[in-house]
């Protein structure tokens, strides 16, 4: 799965990074807690989160994140945006629930896999 | 030169306008004017010093309002330009604290349309301490680009400023970052610096998250607790990475508390952030091959966290 399809389930605005939205995710991490982040994620993975700091930015910059994307519909500050963009980090915002969001990546999960067999 | 230079160059301005704070670019002399002003006197020192709006002050400093050109010309218009200005003044000024980034107030200047911010004492204050334009912002701009430009050239590395040059000549020396108390914008700064610099060197990306990892949680640590403090990055002869905290105090009480996965003394403040989980000693301690902690209420705490890079990755 690519970052574009994820704008694609999620309906999701892009915030920034259009040029990125060909990476392949490897893994996801739904999490409002950075310290969990930090301690339980792997590379190339993106990041579902309610969080907006700028602290989100690093951390996903740190532990490799090939994304962000806030739900709630919640706009993080231009500060973060920036941080975002000097990283090279695709942002995405969808209104949908953090709940709703991973539901709805899960069942293209499972179809993708079904196409494969 | 590489094809992706001046991509480089970018995010050491883009890193800059966060760490630049309003009261390092402002300029302090504030030309104001109180309520009991006159439209055609506030006309004669705009034109005089050639600017485009001054604050209207109270008796302590306080911010009450602003006349702008516009605000001069509608009063010639309406012809009203020997009277007072308090009747007419615009009251909903925006104004830039001066502890905040100046990429705040870039965006305020861009949003609001207007040539000059005045700058607040605070966020809760209205008490201006002084002026902002784009021009102070470029300015000041350029005087840090000089300067790392300089230290470059210099080859004074000692604080491992963000640049690909200095990371390359630092490769045997120790990397030593100032990490300052209550600093939250630039917390996460060091773990990036570190990062790319052992990426640089072809370590593989496990153990470079590794690193990073055990950086930004000292670093989070450090900020998040501390008055204040240091962290030193090197490798030593037997091919590891030797990550070193200190902080200026006030030390851990009860260290093998502060070791157990889950407590915290973290505020409110800190959580809203997103941390304060009660795992960044046990996550650095996971991530590192050797792991020592030593606090003291009186002198502070000391971190040291040791990852090998392995046999096989001799760094240059």
């Amino acid at each position: 799965m690519k970052i574009k399809d994820i704008v694609r389930i999620l309906e999701a605005e892009i915030l920034c990074g259009e040029k990125y939205l060909e990476r392949e995710i490897l893994d996801f991490a739904a999490c409002d807690l950075l310290s969990d982040i930090l301690a339980y994620s792997k590379e190339d993975y993106l990041l579902l989160t309610g969080l907006t700091s700028l602290q989100v930015v690093r951390t996903a910059e740190l532990t490799g994140a090939i994304g962000i994307v806030f739900v709630r519909g919640k706009l993080p500050p231009q500060e973060t945006i920036g941080l975002a963009r000097s990283h090279h980090i695709p942002l995405l915002k969808t209104d949908e629930l953090m709940f709703n969001s991973c539901r709805k990546i899960v069942e293209e999960l499972i179809k993708e896999e079904s196409r494969w067999k | 030169m590489k094809p992706h230079y001046s991509r480089e160059r970018l995010t050491l301005v883009n890193e800059l306008i966060y760490e630049i704070k309003v009261k390092d670019a402002m300029s302090r002399e504030v030309i104001f004017f109180d309520e009991k002003a006159t439209f055609r006197e506030i006309q004669l020192k705009l034109k005089e010093k050639r600017m485009s709006g001054v604050p209207i002050l109270d008796e302590h400093k306080n911010i009450v309002g602003i006349v702008s050109i516009d605000d001069i010309i509608t009063a010639f218009d309406k012809n009203y330009i020997d009277d007072k200005i308090t009747n007419y003044m615009t009251r909903e000024v925006i104004t830039v604290p001066q502890n905040f980034s100046v990429v705040y107030a870039i965006r305020k200047l861009e949003q609001s349309g207007v040539g000059r911010l005045p700058v607040t004492e605070s966020a809760n204050s209205k008490k201006v301490v002084g002026v902002i334009t784009m021009s102070d912002i470029l300015n000041k701009l350029l005087v840090e680009v000089q300067s790392v430009a300089e230290k470059v050239k210099e080859e004074e590395a000692k604080n491992g400023e963000i640049s690909d040059k200095i990371i390359q000549k630092v490769t045997k020396k120790p990397l030593r970052f100032e990490v300052k108390g209550d600093d939250f914008d630039s917390a996460g700064r060091v773990a990036s610096i570190t990062k790319k610099y052992f990426q640089n060197l072809k370590v593989p990306t496990e153990i470079v998250r590794r690193i990073a990892i055990v950086c930004y949680e000292a670093e989070m640590n450090i900020c998040l607790h501390s008055f204040g403090g240091y962290i030193v990055v090197e490798v030593n002869e037997h091919n590891e990475v030797v990550i070193s905290a200190y902080d200026r105090g006030p030390g851990i009480p009860d260290l093998e508390l502060a070791l157990t996965p889950g407590f915290t003394t973290a505020s409110e403040k800190i959580r809203a952030l997103g941390f304060g989980a009660g795992m960044g000693l046990p996550n650095i301690k996971h991530c590192a091959d050797k792991f020592e902690i030593k606090s003291s209420l009186k002198t502070g705490t000391f971190l040291k966290a040791i990852i090998s890079l392995g046999e096989e990755n001799e760094t240059k």
